[in-house]
């Protein structure tokens, strides 16, 4: 066993050991002294001083004279300077004049000078080793480090599930977290019924006919169908779609269209009549004249098509200096083309395009339809939702989104991630192919997102740690096997167990895994603080009634539409497939004189009008019109993003942050300079506070305790801008009491009480601006707000004010 | 809302604001700021629909509300002419293929200045409206047979072309409307003024008073012990194409400077650009020195050399930076020209910047031309994009003065910039380092000042590389080396966003003035010939102009850090291409989100809630003032104000 320098008291919450603040049972197993961490552009570029450690967890540094933690906080895993073990990829040792990968076996002939770790997601920490530095400490670490950190496999990974959560403190500590109740986790028929109730969606149920994974192993407990169909009617559906993934409702249109995703029709199964009349219900949900189904297949690329360009945008992004291949500067745009990534980037988007234009024309069906209908469809399912969905584009919303379309649909995580290199073959990240769409809608869209990209970051870095529920399981099925078997069917395969203390020895259960949602157990109250906006967006103005959003887009209605037509949408054209589905030969006569009038093609016009509607809103005068010229901005016309060459854009701050060939002459800027945005942010704060210490009548004490979801305050900002969401966390003083106060308070903006604004922010970045005067937006409004009917501030209405 | 506001509002869109001087005579900016929040849907609806007509450097001088009843009535309305422009012809039933809507049918006008098509066909009504400036050339396409219709089309400076079409006239007498363009879109070919001698607006600021070569040195702390400025060129007899202020070093007479001119091509001697405030390094300037085949010397040229380092007590080293390709250097020995061997100059060292000539940077953009426009070939646009080369020499650029600077602020010893003839890749590279270097050239005036020294009074020849009025298009004196140094600005601007004074919305303007003639900043090729023209008597400058409307072109972001020197990532992995200037023609590359609108907002807010602040802490103070008794005892917080720093 590796020698080891301490070892965290068991008992103690965290410990600091050499001034590293440990997590529970959490070894210490190497220091280095006087050592530079180099900082990327984000962070301000230079370096920083301090010290290096090697846990039997992760690398950790601490700057020096970093603040004390506080003992009694509750354990953080990872600092803003560490890196999980699991997630290094690589470790390289930089000499004198040579390079070096420090492999488990390998002997070092030279003191490293630099120590480059490559990570997994994408992140690259380099380290300088001073003339101050010990030279035997130098050396020391870069063993440790690369001894201790395992390329993944099984037992690996769970060997590090333990190391970072296996203690028993941590085990208690993690048993008693509570969930967010901030968002809605789909997991009980309850949360799906919300989300109908959110949606308007009446006229459709839950159904719990798969409460015991009998019809589709793939799919959750709960599934959402036609009201009308009973689940008798629908037991006999699923046999006919691939793994028995019927069609299920995702989301309603505020303009009345429904959502729904399926797998492939099986062919070959013997089918009764009745069969085609339920499945035909199915289908149809509750529209009765129109159904189209966009096949995914055709113009997304494969997951094996994702694998590949990821892997080589790695290797393009990385600039691995310990291989010899690398891309010269003046070949990077073509390179960068050719791994195809921004292509899919940009097929993805145009999918969810398509289908936000079919949707918002209102009253239809769309069905996605995939072979397996876990990759695409989840991608595809859940991009439209962000573009149509203000809700979705909140941290909240988009953490149900994932639950929702990913986690209980069972996009096959485990498999394609692939953190045990059992499923090679599988691999694929798809999920992160998502993100990075999303990334492009935030980039366009800035202002119209709660969440911003530091949120979409760490979702990203989320998925490179092996220790979340979220994306350790395939689908619902094996997650709750799995929390069934924590402390039954795993035994412990060579893992740290070994080294922790008797208390944790004892104790053979495997770690309970955190959903990675619980952010706080990776990043701090001011790196959460980040996430979102401080100032959110307009929320929509009406609440959504019955999903009939009052359209004044009638000419698109598609009423001539006959009832029953079904079309198939493929590579931007629309069919009316006689065989859909694809029954025996035998069968389609049946079908035909079904309940169906005969298919015609006469609605195939209406619908290519709405995808030419679509292809015109790339220009602006159509855009102009959308975003109404005739009032306030509607929430849920789509965010329809730019998808010419020049549009996409590579997320650098994500695939680029390591990119050391980058610091050539950086000079050492002082890290505690704020970013202007936050520095304004701060003086529109101290300005507010300035204010409510001023006003006479409204002591800050008398005001803490208001609750009013009105907020009444909002004559100050009356002559705002609606669309431009700057102000809108106070809303319009018109907005109706909400009729359901609980669900809507449930769901408002996340009130981050008192959180300082965020720390330094790298110069190239000015598109999040009113991130920062969010924080002070949100920190003031507990006190800022008059309870109802308190008398108004001297002079300070609305109308002094604008004027 | 009347449905074409936009002619007061700010807009809300860089590219599509039309500068208006209203905003100055208005009493509350707060509010015209309002309004133009309040409408963008109809900014947007109105402006996108002429495409093509963004740029209209059109100023409207009308008191506000006849500007506005004038748009009312737009239907009928015809672009408000400038001072002194007049309608040279006019022809309905023309036919404009615009790429992006399709075939438009209306009128087309034609004044001394400008081309306006309108088109009733869309609504609101289409229009374009194009400075003669712009225009490159004009070809007739297609035909001549008497039946068919005759096409043109306009090709432009600013990387459009347009397509126009009319029936064959009958009368043959009767010129085309499109020869009657050609003939005031040359003037200078054809023995006319250009339309910035007519052009008589007065504004409120004077943009030739922006930069005093004495006043400028005397900032940089000069004359000091070292250094002297000379009047030697004072009637350019030193050099023609060097201004008549110029700083040398204290212990060379102007004896001496006349035999190093001999020795410089063109005359043009190392002097001063820059000097480090603490280290005293500096940035000096010259062309090639005329080596020649034979390896020929100069005394004088290596005392003189040695005087710059010697000025420097930090460093016993001299850098000159030659900015071409080694080979091209040496190739020029044959053309009498060359550079330093570090035989004869001791102690400098000599780096070559392989930056290519203006016939490389020409052929360059006009890749870049046919990549944007009109069409976009989505598949293979990054390495129809690397093909072009644009972005490397763009980085190439960046890159060498990323050295300059480096050296002079790190390494502390003084450099030496020359390329050539030194007024091309030499001005590029000393502008752009001493932007990294100073914060002062960061601010809008301090910009002004860095074109108007290093650019105009260095003699970067705009006439010629631009062609102002003149009809020769396919002159191989053209070059896009101005735009080139434009577009690394914007790159320098993409790294460090609060560091500017001045947003993009300027950096276009300049550009768009560039071509359009309508001021005179830059017309002729050197201040000599500027002085002998009169231009600052006879024409406006450009920075009257936007110096008149600094709130337009203002970072709502910036923040001094007036001692802060830039180094940028000069990797093509960090550098963009410009498509806010390059594509904006294309209305699918419309920004998405004006983001600056928002940081406007932002600042308005605050002015908003200081304002309130300040009147609430007047009323506490009057009211403690009046029952003072109830609030002596609680320390009144003082209120400081908050930092302003935009």
């Amino acid at each position: 066993p590796e020698r080891m320098l301490s070892q965290s008291s068991i008992g103690a919450r965290s410990r600091d050991v050499f001034g590293l603040r440990c997590l529970p049972g959490e070894c210490v197993l190497q220091r280095t002294v006087m050592v530079r961490k180099k900082l990327t552009a984000r962070e301000g570029r230079g370096w920083l001083s301090g010290t290096l450690f090697c846990t039997h967890f992760r690398v950790a540094f601490v700057p020096q004279d970093s603040p004390k933690a506080d003992d009694n906080a509750d354990p953080i895993l990872l600092g803003d300077h560490d890196i999980a073990l699991a997630s290094i990829e690589k470790v390289v040792a930089v000499g004198p004049n040579r390079t070096k990968l420090v492999t488990p076996n390998s002997s070092l002939k030279f003191t490293p000078e630099e120590l480059v770790l490559y990570c997994r997601d994408m992140r690259v920490m380099c380290f300088l080793f001073d003339r101050l530095t010990p030279d035997a400490q130098v050396i020391e670490i870069t063993y440790t480090i690369a001894k201790t950190y395992q390329p993944l496999k099984p037992g690996s990974v769970l060997a590090f599930q333990n190391a970072a959560l296996g203690s028993v403190e941590m085990k208690q500590f993690l048993s008693n977290r509570r969930r967010d109740s901030h968002m809605n986790w789909f997991e009980s028929a309850s949360d799906w019924e919300q989300e109908l109730e959110r949606c308007g969606a009446t006229s459709w149920r839950v159904s719990s006919v798969n409460d015991r994974f009998e019809m589709s192993n793939s799919l959750s407990k709960f599934i959402v169908v036609p009201q009308k169909v009973l689940d008798t009617e629908l037991k006999k559906s699923f046999a006919h779609f691939n793994e028995g993934r019927i069609p299920r409702w995702c989301w309603r249109h505020p303009r009345g269209s429904d959502l729904l995703r399926m797998s492939s029709f099986q062919n070959n199964i013997y089918h009764e009549k009745d069969d085609i009349r339920n499945l035909e219900m199915v289908l149809f949900g509750c529209q009765s004249s129109l159904c189209v189904v966009v096949e995914l297949g055709d113009e997304l690329p494969s997951p094996a098509d994702i694998q590949l360009a990821h892997s080589r945008l790695r290797a393009l992004c990385l600039g691995d200096i310990s291989s010899s291949v690398s891309v010269p500067d003046d070949k990077w745009l073509s390179t960068l083309e050719g791994t195809h990534w921004l292509d899919y980037i940009r097929s993805c988007l145009r999918k969810a395009s398509e289908v936000s234009c079919l949707l918002r024309s209102g009253h239809l069906t769309v069905a996605l339809q995939e072979v397996e209908d876990r990759d695409m469809s989840c991608v595809v399912s859940s991009l439209v939702q962000v573009m149509c969905d203000p809700h979705y584009r909140t941290q909240h919303g988009f953490q149900g989104l994932v639950q929702k379309e990913w986690v209980m649909a069972g996009h096959r995580f485990y498999s394609r991630i692939n953190y045990h290199r059992e499923s090679d073959k599988e691999e694929s990240p798809v999920f992160l192919l998502f993100l990075d769409c999303v990334w492009h809608l935030w980039f366009q869209f800035p202002s119209r997102f709660q969440l911003t990209d530091d949120f979409l970051l760490a979702l990203h870095d989320g998925v490179h740690l092996p220790l979340f529920s979220t994306f350790l399981s395939n689908c619902q099925r094996e997650r709750c096997k799995r929390s069934q078997n924590v402390g039954q069917l795993y035994t412990p395969v060579n893992g740290w167990r070994d080294m922790l203390g008797p208390d944790s020895s004892s104790d053979t259960s495997d770690p309970p895994l955190p959903p990675v949602w619980d952010w706080a157990l990776q990043y701090s109250r001011e790196r959460r603080d980040g996430f979102v906006q401080p100032v959110a967006p307009m929320p929509p103005l009406q609440l959504l009634q019955n999903g009939n959003l009052n359209t004044n887009l009638d000419t698109h209605r598609l009423a001539d539409a006959g009832p029953g037509s079904v079309f198939l949408l493929s590579r931007g054209a629309f069919t009316c497939p006689a065989n859909l589905p694809p029954w025996r030969s035998g069968g389609s006569g049946a079908y035909r004189k079904s309940h169906r009038r005969a298919l015609s093609c006469e609605n195939v016009p209406g619908l290519e009008r709405l995808l030419k509607a679509w292809a015109l809103t790339e220009l602006p005068q159509n855009t102009a019109t959308a975003s109404g010229s005739k009032g306030p901005l509607d929430p849920y016309e789509p965010l329809l993003p730019l998808l010419m060459g020049p549009c996409m854009s590579l997320w650098r701050e994500c695939y680029l942050r390591g990119a050391l060939h980058a610091q050539a002459f950086s000079h050492p800027v002082s890290a505690n300079r704020p970013h202007p945005v936050d520095r304004l942010a701060q003086e529109v704060q101290q300005l507010r506070d300035q204010l409510t210490q001023l006003s006479p009548r409204a002591a800050p004490d008398s005001l803490t305790m208001t609750s009013d979801p009105r907020r009444p305050d909002t004559n100050l900002n009356q002559s705002t801008n609606n669309s431009t969401f700057l102000y809108s966390a106070l809303r319009p003083k018109s907005t109706p009491p909400p009729t359901s106060t609980n669900q809507h308070t449930s769901r408002g903006p996340p009130s981050a009480s008192a959180p300082p604004p965020r720390p330094t922010r790298d110069g190239p970045k000015h598109s999040f601006l009113f991130g920062h005067s969010a924080v002070a937006e949100t920190r003031s409004d507990p006190r800022y707000h008059p309870p109802p009917g308190a008398t108004k501030l001297p002079k300070s209405n609305g109308s002094s004010l604008t004027s | 809302m009347e449905k074409s506001g936009s002619v007061d509002s700010l807009g809300s869109k860089p590219s599509s604001r039309q500068p208006s001087v209203d905003s100055l005579s208005s009493t509350s900016t707060s509010r015209s700021d309002r309004s133009a929040q309040a409408k963008p849907p109809s900014v947007l609806s109105s402006d996108s629909v002429s495409t093509s007509a963004e740029f209209s450097p059109e100023l409207r001088v009308k008191p506000k509300a006849t500007a506005k009843k004038a748009h009312r009535d737009s239907d009928k309305e015809e672009p408000q002419l400038l001072p002194n422009e007049t309608v040279q012809d006019m022809a309905p039933d023309i036919t404009y293929f615009c790429p992006f809507t399709g075939a438009l049918r209306g009128t087309v006008m034609v004044t001394n200045y400008r081309l306006f098509f309108k088109s009733m066909d869309k609504d609101p009504a289409f229009m374009l409206d194009l400075p003669l400036g712009v225009v490159s050339r004009v070809e007739k396409i297609g035909n001549t047979s008497s039946r068919a219709d005759s096409s043109y089309g306009v090709v432009c400076k600013d990387m459009r072309i347009l397509r126009f079409s009319h029936k064959q006239v009958d009368d043959t007498l009767k010129k085309s409307i499109f020869e009657v363009l050609m003939k005031f879109a040359f003037p200078v070919s054809n023995g006319l003024q250009i339309f910035a001698f007519e052009y008589g607006q007065v504004f409120p600021e004077n943009g030739w008073k922006v930069y005093d070569p004495i006043s400028e040195y005397k900032r940089q702390g000069i004359p000091n012990e070292s250094w002297r400025i000379t009047k030697v060129n004072d009637h350019f007899e030193l050099c023609d194409t060097y201004p008549s202020t110029l700083v040398v070093p204290v212990n060379i007479p102007d004896e001496e400077l006349k035999r190093v001119a001999a020795f410089r091509a063109k005359g043009r001697i190392p002097v001063l650009s820059w000097i480090h405030p603490e280290s005293q390094a500096t940035v000096t300037r010259c062309s090639q020195p005329t080596v020649g085949v034979n390896g020929k010397r100069s005394k004088e040229d290596e005392k003189y050399l040695q005087a710059i380092m010697d000025a420097n007590a930090q460093s016993h080293k001299l850098f000159i930076f030659d900015a071409r390709p080694s080979v091209n250097a040496a190739a020029n020995k044959m053309k009498g020209g060359g550079y330093e061997s570090e035989d004869a100059y001791q102690n400098a060292e000599l780096v070559f910047l392989d930056i290519h000539n203006i016939h490389v940077m020409r052929e360059s953009l006009r890749k870049l031309k046919d990549l944007v426009y009109p069409n976009i070939e989505d598949s293979h646009w990054l390495s129809n994009l690397e093909s072009t080369h644009w972005l490397e020499h763009i980085k190439l650029i960046l890159a060498g003065a990323l050295r300059i600077a480096d050296k002079v602020e790190s390494g502390k010893t003084s450099v030496v910039v020359h390329c050539s003839d030194g007024w091309d890749r030499t001005a590029q590279l000393t502008s752009l380092s001493l932007l990294m270097l100073d914060g002062y050239y960061r601010t809008i005036r301090g910009f002004e000042v860095l074109l108007e020294k290093e650019w105009l009074s260095f003699g970067h020849r705009f006439q010629q590389r631009i062609g102002h009025g003149d009809k020769n298009h396919s002159d191989a004196d053209r070059s896009p080396v101005f735009i080139q140094f434009i577009d690394c600005v914007w790159q320098l601007t993409r790294q460090f966003p609060a560091a500017f004074e001045f947003n993009e919305y300027f950096l276009v303007t300049i550009l768009d003035h560039l071509y359009s003639c309508l001021f005179g900043t830059f017309l002729c090729n050197s201040e000599q010939q500027r002085l002998k023209e009169e231009i600052p008597k006879r024409t406006v400058s450009v920075w009257s102009y936007i110096n008149s409307q600094l709130e337009e072109f203002t970072n709502p972001m910036y923040v001094n850090y007036s001692n802060q020197v830039l180094f940028p990532v000069i990797s093509l992995r960090h550098l963009e291409l410009w498509s806010g200037y390059y594509i904006r023609w294309n209305p699918r590359m419309k920004p998405q989100e004006p983001i600056h609108q928002r940081h406007k907002e932002l600042l308005a807010k605050r002015a908003e809630l200081q304002k309130r602040v300040n009147e609430l802490q007047r009323e506490v103070t009057n009211r403690s003032a009046s029952s003072s008794s109830e609030r002596a005892g609680s320390p009144t917080r003082s209120i400081t104000p908050v930092q302003t720093f935009v």
